[in-house]
This record gives C-alpha cells, sequence and structure tokens, in this order.
C-alpha cells in the first residue's frame, strides 16, 4: 500500500477510508516523518484487511508500533459487537498470547546498585530460567497447570511466588474469567508442563534499569518512580502453552470460515462468530494462557525480588508497581456513538490504556489513570505512561507496546559481525548476560526503532501521558 | 548450503523457499530445513528413529500441520532430527520416519525458538516438474 491511499485526519492520525469491502475505515496512529518506515512492509494493508471482518466497531485501528504480523498487524487493536455478527480471531490476539510487561520498583539508588551490577545480573541470570526451550522453573504437574490456568497470577502467589499486594497491580488482578481447561489440547499442555517460570527467548528479557527522566512529578510520585531509582523489567509471555493453543484455533478456525460464510482477504484472518461454539472454545482456552502467562510473569517476579533481597537484604524493597498484557482479546464495556456497548477487544501489539477514573484501573492509581509500560531496546530507553481519556474516546482505551523491530534477525546478526556487542554496551555501563551471542547480535539496538517516537505520537495524539524515562543498567537476553 | 532450499528475510522472522522433485522428497526437504534453522545439523547424529503420521485438508495445511509435529516432537522429548525419509505423501496425508537423537547441549547448540509454522504467504506448488514449497515461521 502506497501513501496514496491514506488520508491525512490529523498530524498523528492517517486513514485508509472504507471501501471496498471494508466495513469501516483503517486508522494508523503515526507522524508524518515516520510514515514511511510504516508503508514499508505490509502492515496498513493489513489493517485495511482486519476492517473486512464482521461486527468490526468503529475503525481497525493501529499504534505508532504498528508493523506487519500474520493476518493481524502488530500494533492492531480492534473491537467487535456481539449484537452484531462480531468475530473473535487467534491471528488477532497472536501466537504468544498475553506477552507482557511487568516494572517493579526498588529502593535502591543506581549509586548502590552499578558496583554490584555485574554479580546481580548473574545471580539473576542463574535464577531465572531463559533462553531456547528453557525449562525447570517451577515444577508443576498437568493438573497443577490446570489450576494454574484456572487462576493465574494467584496461583503462583499461593505457591509462595509473590504477595496478595502483587496481584492489585496486575492487569485483570493477573486472572482473565472465563479459562476452559477442558478446551485446551493435550499437546498445548505438554508444551506448557516445563515451562512455568521460565522467561524464553527471542525478544523476552529481564531488564535492571533505573529512572533517568521525570515528566510528571506527581505521578511519578504516585507510582513510586522518583529519579533515580531502580527498576525492573520483566517482559515474557505464555511460552510454548500459548504458541500451542493458536495453532489449535487457527487450524480449527480456518475449517470453520466457510461454515460461518465469512470471506477473508487472509487465510492468517481466521475467524469465528462470538458466541459459536468455536469461539466460545478458542476463548476458553486462550484466558487458560492468558493465565499461564500472568502466572509466569509472577514467578519470575518473585524470584527476581529474592535476588535483589539476596544481594541488597532488607533494603532492596522490591515491589510491583503495574503488569500489563500486550496480546489478548477481551470483553470490554465501551461507549460508541454516546452508547455503552459490550465489546470483544482484540489487542495484538498494543496496551489498554485506561484514563483515570475507570474502575479497573488499581484504587492507588486511579486518579492518575492506568500505568502503561513501553520497553525500548536494550541500549536505550524504556517509557513509563498513563492512560488517558484519548484513548477512551479513540481506541478502545488502548495505546502503544513498544517500539518494534526495523531489521530482520538476519541483517542484525551481519551488522553485528566482527563487533562484540556486549563489549559496546559495556563501555556503556549497560551488562548484559545472554544465552547465545547470536541472541545479543539480533537484539541488538540499532535493529529497533527509537520507541521515543512511538511514545511522542501516542502522547501527542492524546492516548497516553509520559511520566517517566527509564535507562537501562542491565539486562538478561534468553 | 543446498542448492534446494532457500532461507528468505522477514523483519520479525525467518522463512525458507524448498524444491523437490516431488511431493514427498519436498516433505523431507522442509523437515531438514526446519532443523537446519534450529541447529547445525552435522552435529546430529540419526541414532534414534522416529514414526510419524498427519493428515489434513489440503496440502498446504499438510505441510504446516508435518512441520509443527516435528517442532512438537522437538520442544516436549528435546529431540533433534537430522535425517526423513517420507513414505508416503498424498495431498491431504503423510507418513514419514525420522532419525535423531535428544539435545546434548556439549555437542549441540539450538540457535532458536519456533513458536509455530504459519500459514502466511504459504505455498506448496508444482510447476514443470518441480515442487515448491514456501514457508514461513514465527520466531
Amino acid at each position: 500500500m502506497n501513501s496514496q491511499a491514506l488520508r491525512k485526519v490529523s498530524d498523528y492520525l492517517w486513514e485508509v477510508p472504507k471501501q471496498g469491502k471494508m466495513r469501516v475505515p483503517a486508522r494508523i496512529y503515526t507522524r508524518e516523518d515516520l510514515l514511511p518506515a510504516v508503508l514499508a512492509d505490509n502492515a496498513v494493508q493489513q489493517a485495511a484487511n482486519v476492517a473486512q471482518l464482521p461486527g468490526i466497531v468503529g475503525a481497525a485501528l493501529a499504534m505508532p508500533d504498528i508493523h506487519w504480523g500474520y493476518g493481524f498487524p502488530i500494533g492492531g487493536v480492534a473491537a467487535f459487537d456481539p449484537a452484531a455478527g462480531g468475530v473473535i480471531s487467534p491471528g488477532g490476539v497472536g501466537y504468544d498470547i498475553n506477552c507482557g510487561v511487568r516494572l517493579m520498583a526498588t529502593r535502591l539508588s543506581r549509586e548502590e546498585v552499578q558496583p554490584r551490577l555485574q554479580s546481580l545480573m548473574n545471580r539473576l541470570f542463574q535464577a531465572v530460567p531463559s533462553g531456547v526451550g528453557a525449562a525447570g522453573g517451577i515444577k508443576a504437574s498437568r493438573r497443577d497447570l490446570e489450576a494454574l490456568a484456572r487462576e493465574g497470577a494467584a496461583w503462583s502467589v499461593a505457591r509462595g511466588f509473590g504477595t496478595q499486594e502483587d496481584l492489585e497491580r496486575v492487569e485483570e488482578h493477573g486472572c482473565l474469567a472465563g479459562a476452559a481447561p477442558e478446551h485446551v489440547s493435550e499437546r498445548a499442555w505438554r508444551r506448557g508442563l516445563e515451562q512455568v517460570g521460565t522467561l524464553g527467548s527471542g525478544n523476552h528479557f529481564l531488564e535492571v534499569g533505573c529512572v533517568d527522566e521525570v515528566y510528571d512529578e506527581a505521578a511519578a510520585q504516585v507510582l513510586g518512580l522518583p529519579l533515580g531509582t531502580v527498576t525492573v523489567f520483566v517482559h515474557c509471555g505464555s511460552r510454548g502453552f500459548g504458541h500451542q493453543i493458536c495453532e489449535d484455533y487457527l487450524a480449527l478456525m480456518d475449517r470453520a470460515v466457510a461454515r460461518y460464510g465469512i470471506e477473508l482477504p487472509d487465510r492468517q484472518l481466521a475467524c469465528a462468530p462470538l458466541g459459536s461454539p468455536e469461539a466460545e472454545r478458542y476463548f476458553g482456552a486462550m484466558c487458560c494462557a492468558v493465565n499461564y502467562a500472568f502466572a509466569n510473569r509472577q514467578a519470575i517476579a518473585h524470584l527476581t525480588a529474592a535476588v535483589f533481597e539476596e544481594v541488597f537484604g532488607g533494603r532492596a524493597g522490591v515491589r510491583t508497581v503495574y503488569e500489563v498484557a500486550h496480546n489478548l482479546a477481551k470483553f470490554e464495556t465501551h461507549r460508541v456513538e454516546g452508547a455503552e456497548r459490550r465489546l470483544c477487544v482484540h489487542r495484538k501489539g498494543a496496551t489498554r490504556a485506561f484514563a483515570p477514573g475507570h474502575p479497573a484501573v488499581p484504587a492507588a492509581y486511579r486518579a492518575i489513570g492506568q500505568p502503561v509500560l513501553i520497553p525500548g531496546d536494550m541500549g536505550r530507553y524504556s517509557f513509563v505512561l498513563l492512560g488517558a481519556e484519548g484513548a477512551m474516546a479513540e481506541t478502545f482505551g488502548s495505546t502503544c507496546h513498544g517500539a518494534g523491530r526495523n531489521m530482520s534477525r538476519h541483517a542484525a546478526a551481519r551488522a553485528a559481525q566482527g563487533r562484540n556487542i556486549a563489549q559496546e554496551l559495556r563501555s556503556r555501563n549497560i551488562v548484559v548476560v545472554a544465552q547465545s551471542r547470536r541472541t545479543l547480535d539480533e537484539e541488538m539496538s540499532e535493529a529497533y526503532k527509537d520507541v521515543s517516537d512511538v511514545v511522542e505520537v501516542c502522547v501527542q495524539a492524546g492516548l497516553s501521558k509520559k511520566v517517566a524515562r527509564l535507562r537501562p543498567l542491565g539486562c538478561i537476553k534468553g | 548450503m543446498q542448492s534446494w532450499l532457500r532461507p528468505f528475510e522477514h523483519t520479525a522472522d525467518v522463512g525458507f523457499v524448498v524444491t523437490a522433485a516431488n511431493l514427498a522428497e519436498l516433505f523431507a526437504r522442509a523437515a531438514w530445513g526446519l532443523f537446519d534453522l534450529l541447529t547445525d545439523l552435522e552435529t546430529v547424529r540419526p541414532r534414534e528413529r522416529s514414526a510419524l503420521s498427519v493428515t489434513a485438508e489440503d496440502r498446504g495445511a499438510l505441510m504446516v500441520r508435518w512441520l509443527s509435529e516435528l517442532n512438537f516432537l522437538h520442544q516436549t522429548e528435546h529431540r533433534l532430527l537430522c535425517r526423513f525419509e517420507v513414505d508416503q505423501a498424498s495431498e491431504t496425508r503423510l507418513t514419514a520416519q525420522a532419525w535423531g537423537e535428544r539435545i546434548d547441549p556439549a555437542r549441540h547448540t539450538v540457535r532458536t525458538e519456533i513458536k509455530a509454522v504459519t500459514f502466511h504467504g504459504l505455498s506448496v506448488e508444482q510447476a514443470d516438474g518441480v515442487w515448491t514449497a514456501r514457508i514461513l515461521f514465527d520466531v
């Protein structure tokens, strides 16, 4: 798709007008100078394809970190009305169901952490299983796994991994209602069995950082993130369990599409009408994977806190700031053209960003809005934002989720040839520990877009507010 | 690099195009290509045999099912496979044998984790007596 196909709505919003089989327009939050990158892959066409799905409400939306995905673009948000033939689509959630991010804050300053950074990172690397095929985080039987899939983060807390207080600060309190373990395949259980409490590989990471810039002093105080605070990010998802559930239900829905008379521009958009047996089964299974990821991050967060206490004693004071989900579909009530409607909101590489006052925002943060956590790359910075009214009015309470790649893994590995990425980062006082040098090469800073551009568009468009910027000090890559 | 296997690049993921003289060989080579993404196949010995059988509604879906089955075997039984013989391959059913061994961290490096074999841009076609498959993996 070229720039001619796009109509400028405002300085931060472009639109593919409704045409052909599109039921609604596709709207992309971006900026003029970022448009060439947005148009470089097929992501805008993918957003236009999503606009063809039955029962879609308002517009097929894409956040500024839009890039090519399977079926739905990454950075995509789409809401479907069950009362208007709306659908649910595994491709609108993605393979890594409930991939997400937890942010923790400590009572430590950068000066306290810096001298022991290397040993801290080494200990974290030992304590949190990571890497390709990572296994053995937490022993769980098949029966345990079913309970975990129903209970989410609370399952981990009940086993001593964290506290009740943590659950208050996790999206959905760490458990999406509706889990139906009977709709999870034997293959998914088998893939999930050994991977509870593991980080995984690829773009998943555990990062120690510190607040290096504060944009909103009052909000930073409420979140416990004053300048200089040492923080920890955990980015991971539902591992092989979620991947298998997505695969199983893509195949099931691929077969169901014809039966429901749904015409698709791309086979990867396979879906089924909300309320149909296929949709119910997928939702039940997807909730299991969502809860698996919540339990997983809760366990990893606890393992992380334990290492901090071991290294720094009681003064570490690690506590959860918030946790957000990036890839899921859930039922939410939104105001559309003056009327409240219960919709199935798909977010694929997008973050919920509810405005101040929303009942789903934890009481401690309700006056400022829901915290939104936007990791960048391991060499630059990440951001903490808050949900804003603009998101409620325009994007079903959603905003961006991260930087997005601008280089293929091969291209990054080539660009890293003859270089030592770990050494380069070390010279900038960032300690990285990774299972493989190849992962470090593929995940190098330059392989990612500048996350500050993405954040700036969301802020200018009124979808979020900036609170603080975090600088990486140390990073574990799988 | 094998002449019949050509990797292609994608911003977030990896894929390859594989060619063969017939459908059975195409499935066998695609399987080899999958494990070639995962590890250095020179280091894998064909010590244990597995018998596999998969079905699907068309040959594209069959390719996805076949490679997914192998990835499942790799992930759940921690095996690397290096030799494949497809006994029977139709548009909708495949029976095969595969040889390999359990992952030994001392000898094997597993480079990546494949989340899924995708339907995106998937093709399994024959033209002028050559079978070609194009497959993209979510990593």
